[in-house]
């Protein structure tokens, strides 16, 4: 039967192919109909080249080693950052799609990755933020920082997304985290990330989240693991999903405001027994 | 008393969407006899056509140019002046909203009811190639007129048909017109406009009329009610429907033709059920003029038509001639009625954004149309934004050439949109239980109404056509009644099947396409660039699409 289809096609589409000038690449492949029915991309082949600084273009096979290598340094240990954010950005796929889509929805979103501001010490004047009154979102942010020793500028930058404009999400994602433990309260513990990671997930939806959500708990002990399920998880998936999406939050024009209009503004009840 | 309720009962059924159309059966008695009464208003036909549409139009005039049934005593009933076609005379720089892909099997029959000549050949476009992809994963699909071979009729068909294709050495009498290359390759479609094609059709009509053929054509005229002619007294035409029109006039018939569109009184009448659904969807048409320049296309794009599918529908761009293209854009009711309103310079922003941006960005813009259709931020500055960053990732990305999408050739800009030209209308699926009834034939719309993202609405009308003319010949030939539902049959196996079968699969295109779930972009994705790549099976979509599934001994 294929035989018989090839016969028949054959000799005038290729005659056509050289008779006509205007011929198309797919006249070519018509010609050939199973050769190259499917060209698949090698899996040790990077698919681009360097798109930002600090962009490192790894191919499928790296991505998938590097994910699973990461995800289980991270379970082991969740405080090497270095690990969750390389976590994070090999699993981010088409969830960093999502997000950007989302934040194109909507006007400060649109704001952001037009202008693509970024969180340091220098752009947030961590010293101007010392000075406003207590109770104002700067200058419990500050504080957060000041407790955790933390600083802006410690973040890891991003590596493996092969996007310019995902790179900058991710990051904006990266560097918005801090704001997230002041408008919450919750702590910089594991079970006090692990309950940011469930909100996270219920806001953004990022397997990375999901990953942390459902494997993390296990590092916790019973006492804990029942309070962060009793308490924190349902707090968690009740104001990430019905609050405003936080990648959509231009923090920087927020900090004079007090951290209680910051919260009833974006629609999060502050996290309870912290 | 009794005229006073056969007129109530008249003005009962007036309204033709009326579904209950049939109701009031038995009082119609009483209008009969009246009828009777005033006997000179009661006229006797073979054939009454209701609906001067283009498949109602074509019909006559198929049935006209036919030695066999040029006898037949034929009435056109059209509500609309017919006569106005005839005069149509257009500026060259203006095109009309309405515009429809031809298939070559849709041509060869307008050949040979003497149609096709009678078109400006100026505003017919031929359309060379189509490029379809997936809005949402860019997955493409491109077909050229080139890639069909012409002659023999589709391999499917004739497989199923028994009809053995005799091998290359034999058969290549007809295969040489195209090899030594003084043939071109058939186009994949003409397109042009729908009152271009009632303009040649209302002229072959009246040429018909003036060498002596009786067609009645009864213009600006509407149908009032259908009855079925009863009792003892109407002898040979026992069971003829009566078609009132409102000019007090009767018509008796001895086949009914419902070319009467979606809404058919005709098929009321017949008490045919219509099966299907409304898609929440509305189709936007509208006369754009482009920048041919700006197509990535080989030959400036020239002859190619664009189909790109969005999650909220599929928007097309259909070539014309000089410069121009016609737009159908499926989209939601609500958006539809926005884009209409839009001005003309964020319109065409718009609809170039539809053919590159990301759905995403497309939903923001849709969702800044103003009530009075004032766009609320600057469309051609955020248009301008997103394509920048857009440009510079395809063209990162493809510094190491590993996109798929790379060279993906470009529809040309939008520059300006015709005033006046932007119209929405509801899309639907409909196929009736029957095309036939005892007297009663259906064609066109009214037997069925497709989605229009495959360009295949008049197409199957016009081939119900071409399939009904041939079986009342055949019919004629053997002497037998041409109204009798077994002389009808013919024609009902013969299109009910292909009909369906393209009902069904243009709803489930537009179903498969009509969503932006992962697992189904995928899914569909894979699925475009495997058929893409597989020349034999791309041909033989591409022969079905053109009309080439018939078998060759029938043309």
């Amino acid at each position: 039967m294929s035989a018989r289809i090839f016969t028949r096609t054959n000799p005038s589409v290729l005659k056509q192919c050289l008779t006509r000038t205007g011929a198309t690449p797919s006249l070519a492949r018509s010609a050939v109909p199973c050769a190259s029915l499917f060209t698949f991309r090698s899996p040790l082949e990077a698919p681009t080249g360097k798109l930002y600084e600090g962009h490192i273009p790894i191919s499928p096979l790296q991505r998938t080693i590097l994910a699973v290598g990461s995800a289980f340094t991270a379970l082991a240990n969740p405080l090497r950052g270095d690990m969750v954010a390389a976590l994070g950005e090999t699993t981010s796929g088409i969830f960093l799609n999502r997000i950007r889509d989302q934040m194109l929805q909507d006007p400060e979103g649109r704001r952001i990755l037009r202008e693509r501001p970024v969180i340091t010490s220098e752009t947030m004047q961590l010293d101007t933020l010392r000075q406003l009154p207590d109770g104002t979102f700067g200058r419990e942010y500050v504080r957060f920082l000041d407790d955790q020793q933390v600083s802006p500028d410690t973040r890891e930058p991003v590596h493996y997304v092969d996007s310019e404009e995902l790179a900058y999400v991710m990051q904006r994602y990266r560097e918005t985290h801090d704001f997230y433990h002041t408008l919450t309260g919750l702590p910089v513990t594991v079970d006090g990330e692990i309950a940011l990671k469930w909100f996270e997930m219920a806001q953004t939806g990022l397997p990375m989240t999901m990953l942390s959500s459902f494997f993390g708990p296990l590092r916790l002990s019973s006492e804990e693991r029942e309070r962060l399920f009793n308490v924190y998880v349902p707090w968690a998936l009740e104001n990430g999903s019905t609050g405003k999406l936080l990648m959509n939050v231009r923090w920087e024009e927020w900090m004079e405001k007090p951290v209680e209009d910051v919260q009833r503004e974006l629609g999060v009840r502050p996290c309870p027994e912290v | 008393m009794s005229s006073l309720l056969a007129r109530a009962v008249r003005t009962g059924i007036r309204s033709p969407l009326s579904s209950r159309l049939h109701q009031p059966m038995a009082a119609i008695r009483f209008q009969s006899t009246e009828a009777k009464a005033a006997a000179t208003a009661t006229e006797e036909y073979d054939v009454v056509i209701v609906g001067g549409g283009i498949a109602g139009s074509a019909l006559a005039c198929a049935l006209a140019s036919n030695k066999a049934s040029s006898t037949l005593k034929i009435a056109l009933i059209e509500a609309f002046d017919l006569s106005n076609h005839i005069k149509w005379s257009p500026r060259p720089d203006q095109y009309s909203n309405r515009v429809s892909s031809l298939t070559p099997k849709s041509v060869s029959f307008l050949k040979k009811i003497g149609v096709w000549s009678e078109l400006d050949s100026s505003r017919v476009a031929a359309c060379e190639g189509m490029q379809v992809w997936d809005g949402v994963s860019g997955a493409r699909i491109t077909f050229d007129a080139t890639d069909v071979d012409g002659v023999q009729s589709s391999f499917l068909h004739q497989v199923f048909s028994g009809n053995i294709p005799t091998p290359p050495g034999v058969n290549n009498s007809t295969n040489q017109e195209n090899l030594d290359g003084s043939k071109e390759a058939s186009p994949l479609a003409w397109m042009t406009e729908n009152l271009h094609v009632q303009y040649g059709l209302q002229k072959q009509l009246v040429g018909h009329q003036a060498r002596g053929v009786k067609l009645d054509v009864f213009e600006k005229t509407k149908v009032q009610g259908i009855t079925t002619e009863q009792g003892e007294s109407a002898q040979p035409q026992g069971d003829w429907p009566a078609v009132q029109l409102d000019n007090g006039k009767t018509l008796v018939t001895r086949l009914l033709v419902g070319a009467d569109g979606v809404n058919s009184p005709v098929r009321s009448f017949a008490k045919i059920e219509s099966l299907g659904w409304d898609y929440s969807q509305f189709g936007l048409v509208g006369t754009l003029q482009i920048d041919p320049s700006t197509s990535t296309a080989p030959g400036q794009g020239k002859g190619i038509a664009w189909q790109r599918f969005l999650p909220t529908g599929p928007i097309a761009m259909l070539p014309l001639n000089n410069g121009y293209a016609s737009l159908v854009w499926s989209t939601t009711p609500k958006i539809a009625q926005d884009l209409k309103k839009l001005p003309a310079r964020d319109f065409c922003a718009l609809v170039n954004a539809a053919f590159s941006a990301s759905p995403a960005e497309l939903e923001y813009l849709y969702k800044n149309i103003g009530p009075n259709g004032e766009p609320l931020v600057d469309f051609l500055k955020e248009i301008e934004w997103r394509t920048s960053v857009h440009d510079q990732e395809a063209s990162q990305t493809m510094i190491r050439g590993g996109s798929s999408s790379q060279g993906d050739a470009k529809p040309p800009r939008v520059v300006d949109v015709q005033e006046n030209s932007r119209a929405p209308f509801p899309l639907r699926m409909r196929n009736s239980s029957s095309y036939v009834e005892d007297r009663v034939v259906l064609v066109g719309d009214a037997a069925h109404t497709v989605h229009p993202l495959a360009g295949q609405g008049l197409n199957q009308g016009l081939a119900d056509v071409e399939c009904l003319a041939r079986v009342i010949e055949t019919s004629l030939l053997s002497g037998s009644d041409i109204g009798n539902i077994h002389s009808l049959t013919p024609y009902s196996s013969e299109r009910f099947l292909p009909n369906l079968a393209m009902l069904g699969t243009v709803d489930k295109l537009s179903k498969l396409y009509n969503t932006d779930f992962g697992p189904v972009v995928w899914a569909r994705s894979l699925g475009l660039t495997a058929v893409d790549k597989m020349g034999p099976i791309k041909n033989e979509i591409m022969r079905f699409a053109m009309g080439l599934e018939e078998p060759s001994k029938r043309s």
